[in-house]
Parts: structure tokens; C-alpha cells; sequence
């Protein structure tokens, strides 16, 4: 109970600007949930019976997951191609991971409309079985399963159970595997989701290779987020940083740089040649193909070309920039397949209303708050206690 | 005669098997231009030459002490103790020779280990007192690999007596930063005095023409020069 009560006591300041603006912003969130569950979701959002899917889905659901995708990128890098190099960022990487598919399948409760039905693919109550969600909903629960098993050995230290730490530290290299395997099948499965949308989405977005774009942005989308959420934590939780951290920092930046840069140039040739196969020279000349230019021009092509700038002269904070712009790219891409470009050509447009904005920044703001909780108690960025040291 | 016909290739597949080919063709050069900076980027400072302060290592959060060690105090309370990144880049790749062996008390002062290359030697000393509790096993295994990190290749790590007493005036960030930049304007002048003394006329070999230092100066030079440089810079 004493540990406990230790662990509940706040660490560092309490007024700072991060505190001040997401206390509001959680609190009104809250509330709205709240009214979300008790007067439905049309109380709350703008989603109709032709556009069911908006900000929740395209936002925390689609997008959100396209960037934990770091965590699977960086444990195959470490664990399964052995590049050390990496090792530094596994932990909090694999948290950050966790905590976003625990948040965003959080998330996808709000937008069902019956949410005690989400526990039906799991224990058998119609199954779903021909649904694309049906692999998306046990993908979920596995892989949080997993990734709670490979972070799990940081609790053991932090709780200094060293026989659990033992034990579950035999178990990470399985479950990293299980989670790769399950990343690559469920990353491209958000894409699946839209196939059976050809005639609601732009042609421009839609084709049959999603699944496949959707898989390889997620790589880009997973490493550009660890390299923003690295240099934020590197800056915020200095005092919590292992020497290791502090001085390989800027070369684990600069070896992420590479990979995304030669990731969007696949990405963008996977780009180019899905628009060549579907035949959409027509569509260029439109609002929503100059939109299309824009994402992948501005938010594919430019930042490949800054990544591999930043790469040729060691520019970390030019990294740093590139990370930004391929996240936003990123969100675009995703919006435009779920929400921009869904039911471009009806009469009425979908917008999300102020309060899906608020619920999704609530969502953010609670996931950054156990964020921060947990780095600064456990041992994530810095180094683990001398009893567990020189093992996994 | 047949009309002419022409295929509109935009029509068919084959803007896609195109698009394709070249995107094969282009990923091995892509590939090699990539990777190429990091060679590059070596092979240019050595031609251009510049050892500046711009390019070394200061990270923010390592004690500097002032001959030339590093020391840094993880959550276990053992301290870690290197050498840095300003050293390494006067003499080059060396291979370290560890002097003491766990359990082993020393003194602030005692010799840690020593850094050799092609048979001449510096010797690192210790800047703090206590009791060395691990040689790093990296470098015993690979004691060339000082270089390619010097602040993640620490030598030792002691459990410190004295570490307020003795850490006191070691020098932090900012202020390691600007020391360093004197370390490397105070060697310049070293050379220059060693050079006089040798009675060499210019000191072109280790100079380029904007009066910068090429990289790795004491690399050329003999264990007589080493051993001044020791004394100047080394001791404590």
C-alpha cells in the first residue's frame, strides 16, 4: 500500500503548460463521453447512417495505429535483424505501442453504437467471421496482450519481483515475434476494412492494393513518430535518461532517418504505380486531385527528400522537421481514405463536430498523462536496476 | 496499306512496367548515395582535413575532467569513466590497454589504462578515487572499438569515495563545451611549439591553409611528441 500510495504522488511540477491545457481539455472530454453513452452517439457527433465512420475511426482508430506501428519496426530491428544500435529505444517504444492500440481500440468502443457487442468476436456470440473486423478485433487483443508481455519485465523491476522479471524476459523474444507477425497481418486489416467502400471512396484513394499501402506507410508512420515522441522525451525526461540514451540519441536518430527515407521512396513508387494500374489521369484535374497532388507531393515526395537530406549531412534537426511533415502526411493520407475522401460527391459533407475534436483530444491528453506516469516511475528510460542488468 | 496505328501507352500496362523497371533500376544507386554520406562525409574531412570544434562530441550530461576523462554517475551509484571524444580525434584510432582489474582500489590520479597505436602510448589516468567494480567487456574484447563511441566505450566503472569532494570542479555542458574549444586552440599552439623545437620549418603536415587542423594529428607523430603531449594535456 505504501508503494502504492509512493507511486500515486505526483512527480514535478504541477503547473506546467502541458498540465494547464490538457486538465480542461480531459475534463470536458469526459463529460462528453458520458453523454456520448447515455443519450448516443448523435448526441455528441455529426456521423449519419451514410457516413458512420469519421473522426474516431479515421483519426484514433485508422491513423492512430498506422503510428504505433514503431513498436513492431523496432523490436524486428533489434530482436530479429540484432541491431543493437537500437536497443536503447525498445522500451518506451513498445509502451508508447501499448498504450496507443489500448487507447485507439478505446476509441473504437465510443464509435459502436451497441459497444457490450465488441467482446462478440472474441467469445463466440456471432462471430463475424467473413468480416475484415473479426482479424482486426483479435489482432487487437492479442497484440496488446503481446506487447504488455515484452514491456512486462519493466514492471517486474519497477515492483522488484525478480523471479516474475526472469520469467518474463524468457518470454519477450515469443512474443515479439507473435507481435510482428500479427502487426504486418492487422496494419494492412485497417486497410482491408475499406475494399468493400469502392463506390463511397474517391477513386484517387480507393484501389485493391490499400491493404498493401496501408502496411508499408505504417513502417514510415511507426519510425517517424519514435523519432517525435524520442526528441520530446529526450527533452522532457532528461533527468530519466540512462547515459546510453543521452549519448546514442542522435545516432538512433539519424540510423531512422535512413529507413524512412528509402520506406517512402518504396511507398511512393507503390503510390505512383497503383494511380498508373487504376488509370486516374482524369481525376488530376479536379479539387480532390489537386488535393491528391498535395499529399503526395508535399507530404510524401518533400519529406523522402528531406529524410535522405537529413541523412547525407547528419542533420538531426532537419530529421526532426521531416518527422513532422511525414506525420502529417500521413494523417492527410488516412483522412482522405476515411474521411475526405469518403462520399466525396454527396450532397452534404461529413465534418466533425467540435466535440469529436474535444473526445479525441481527451483520448491523447489521459494516453500522454499514463505516458508520463509510467517513465517516470518505471524503469523505461533509464537503466534497468543492477540486479536485472545483463539480461534481456 | 493499314492506317497508321500507334498504342496509346497510357491505355495498357505499360506505364506500369515501366514505372516499375525504373524503380528497379534506380534502388541500387539510391541504395549506394544513401549509404555514400557517411564515407563521404570521412573521406571529405580527411582532404579537407578540419579538426574544429564543430565536429566533436560534448553530450550535455557527462562531468569532464580536465585530462581529458569523462565520468558519469548512473542510478546504481557507480560512476562510469571514459575518455573524450577531443582525444580520440588528435591520435586516432588506438587500441586501450586496461591497467587495473575489478576489486581493485585506486586513486584519483592512478593510471586506468592505456591507449596505444602503432607503438606509441598515452597514458589515461583516473579522476576520481575508488574502487573499480567493471572493466567495460565491449573494449576488453574489442579494444580497437574506442573511436566509433567514446562516450558509450567507457573504460571502467568505479564505485566513487569521493565523488562530491572530487567531482566538484569538473566541467558540465556549456562550460565543458567552451573548454574544449580552448583544449584544441591550446593544441594548436602546442603543435606549433613542438614543431619550433623540432626544428621544422612549417607545420604543413598538420595544418591546412586556413591555419585549421587536419583530423587525427598525432597520428603522424613520434612517442617523443607524445609523451610532451601527455604532460601538457593529460595531468592532472
Amino acid at each position: 500500500m505504501k508503494f502504492l500510495a509512493a507511486s500515486l504522488k505526483p512527480h514535478g511540477r504541477i503547473f506546467t503548460v502541458f498540465n494547464m491545457v490538457s486538465v480542461p481539455i480531459m475534463t470536458l472530454g469526459i463529460a462528453l463521453i458520458v453523454i456520448r453513452f447515455v443519450k448516443g452517439i448523435g448526441s455528441v457527433t455529426n456521423l449519419t447512417q451514410e457516413v458512420p465512420w469519421g473522426l474516431w475511426i479515421g483519426f484514433d482508430v485508422v491513423t492512430g495505429v498506422a503510428f504505433a506501428g514503431g513498436a513492431y519496426v523496432v523490436t524486428f530491428m533489434v530482436y530479429i535483424l540484432n541491431i543493437q544500435k537500437y536497443k536503447p529505444i525498445v522500451r518506451v517504444t513498445v509502451l508508447n505501442g501499448f498504450l496507443a492500440y489500448v487507447f485507439y481500440a478505446g476509441a473504437l468502443l465510443l464509435d459502436l453504437g451497441k459497444p457490450w457487442n465488441v467482446i462478440n468476436p472474441i467469445i463466440g456470440n456471432s462471430f463475424g467471421v467473413s468480416s475484415v473486423l473479426f482479424l482486426v478485433a483479435w489482432h487487437f487483443l492479442l497484440y496488446m496482450i503481446a506487447q504488455l508481455i515484452e514491456f512486462s519485465p519493466a514492471i517486474a523491476e519497477w515492483i522488484g519481483a525478480k523471479k516474475a522479471r526472469k520469467i518474463l524476459s524468457g518470454m519477450t523474444l515469443g512474443a515479439v515475434i507473435f507481435g510482428i507477425t500479427l502487426s504486418t497481418l492487422h496494419q494492412s486489416g485497417l486497410g482491408a476494412l475499406y475494399l468493400m467502400a469502392r463506390e463511397k471512396i474517391h477513386p484517387l484513394w480507393y484501389s485493391e492494393f490499400i491493404p498493401i499501402l496501408f502496411f508499408v506507410s505504417s513502417i514510415f508512420a511507426g519510425l517517424s513518430m519514435v523519432i517525435f515522441e524520442g526528441s520530446i522525451s529526450h527533452r522532457v525526461f532528461f533527468d530519466q535518461l540512462s547515459e546510453k540514451n543521452r549519448t546514442s540519441h542522435d545516432g538512433i536518430i539519424h540510423g531512422l532517418s535512413k529507413i524512412c527515407a528509402f520506406t517512402l521512396l518504396i511507398y511512393f513508387t507503390l503510390q505512383v504505380v497503383v494511380f498508373a494500374h487504376g488509370k486516374h489521369w482524369m481525376y488530376l484535374d479536379s479539387r480532390m486531385g489537386l488535393w491528391y497532388l498535395t499529399e503526395m507531393i508535399g507530404f510524401v515526395l518533400v519529406p523522402m527528400i528531406l529524410y535522405f537530406f537529413s541523412y547525407r549531412t547528419r542533420n538531426i534537426s532537419l530529421v526532426k522537421v521531416s518527422a513532422l511533415v511525414t506525420m502529417v502526411g500521413v494523417i492527410i493520407n488516412r483522412l482522405n481514405v476515411t474521411v475526405i475522401g469518403f462520399k466525396w460527391d454527396a450532397a452534404t459533407h461529413y465534418v466533425p463536430s467540435w466535440m469529436e475534436i474535444v473526445v479525441t483530444l481527451t483520448v491523447l491528453s489521459i494516453e500522454i498523462w499514463i505516458f508520463r506516469w509510467i517513465v517516470r516511475r518505471m524503469p523505461v528510460l533509464r537503466d534497468s536496476p543492477d540486479w536485472a542488468k545483463d539480461t534481456h | 496499306m493499314d492506317a497508321f496505328t500507334y498504342t496509346d501507352i497510357f491505355d495498357t500496362k505499360g506505364i506500369e512496367y515501366i514505372i516499375v523497371i525504373f524503380f528497379l533500376l534506380m534502388i541500387i544507386p539510391v541504395w549506394i548515395i544513401l549509404n555514400r554520406p557517411l564515407k563521404l562525409k570521412a573521406r571529405v574531412s580527411r582532404a579537407a582535413g578540419a579538426l574544429t570544434a564543430a565536429i566533436l562530441r560534448v553530450p550535455k550530461g557527462l562531468l569532464f575532467s580536465k585530462n581529458h576523462t569523462w565520468t558519469h554517475m548512473g542510478h546504481s551509484g557507480n560512476a562510469r569513466i571514459g575518455v573524450d571524444d577531443l582525444l580520440l580525434h588528435l591520435t586516432g584510432g588506438v587500441e586501450v590497454g586496461f591497467l587495473q582489474e575489478q576489486g581493485t582500489r585506486i586513486r584519483k590520479g592512478d593510471l586506468l589504462a592505456v591507449l596505444q597505436r602503432d607503438g606509441k602510448k598515452l597514458e589515461v589516468t583516473s579522476p576520481i578515487t575508488g574502487r573499480v567494480e567493471r572493466v567495460n567487456p565491449t573494449l576488453v574484447e574489442n579494444p580497437g572499438a574506442l573511436k566509433e563511441d567514446p562516450y558509450h566505450s567507457w573504460l571502467y566503472e568505479i564505485e566513487p569515495e569521493n565523488w562530491k569532494e572530487e567531482t566538484g570542479r569538473f566541467l558540465l555542458a556549456g562550460e565543458a563545451s567552451r573548454w574544449i574549444g580552448e583544449e584544441l586552440s591550446r593544441f594548436k599552439d602546442f603543435l606549433a611549439a613542438t614543431v619550433h623545437g623540432e626544428g621544422q620549418a612549417t607545420l604543413e603536415p598538420v595544418l591546412q591553409a586556413g591555419g585549421e587542423l587536419i583530423d587525427e594529428p598525432l597520428s603522424e607523430m613520434d612517442q617523443e611528441v607524445w609523451s610532451s603531449f601527455q604532460s601538457a594535456f593529460l595531468t592532472m
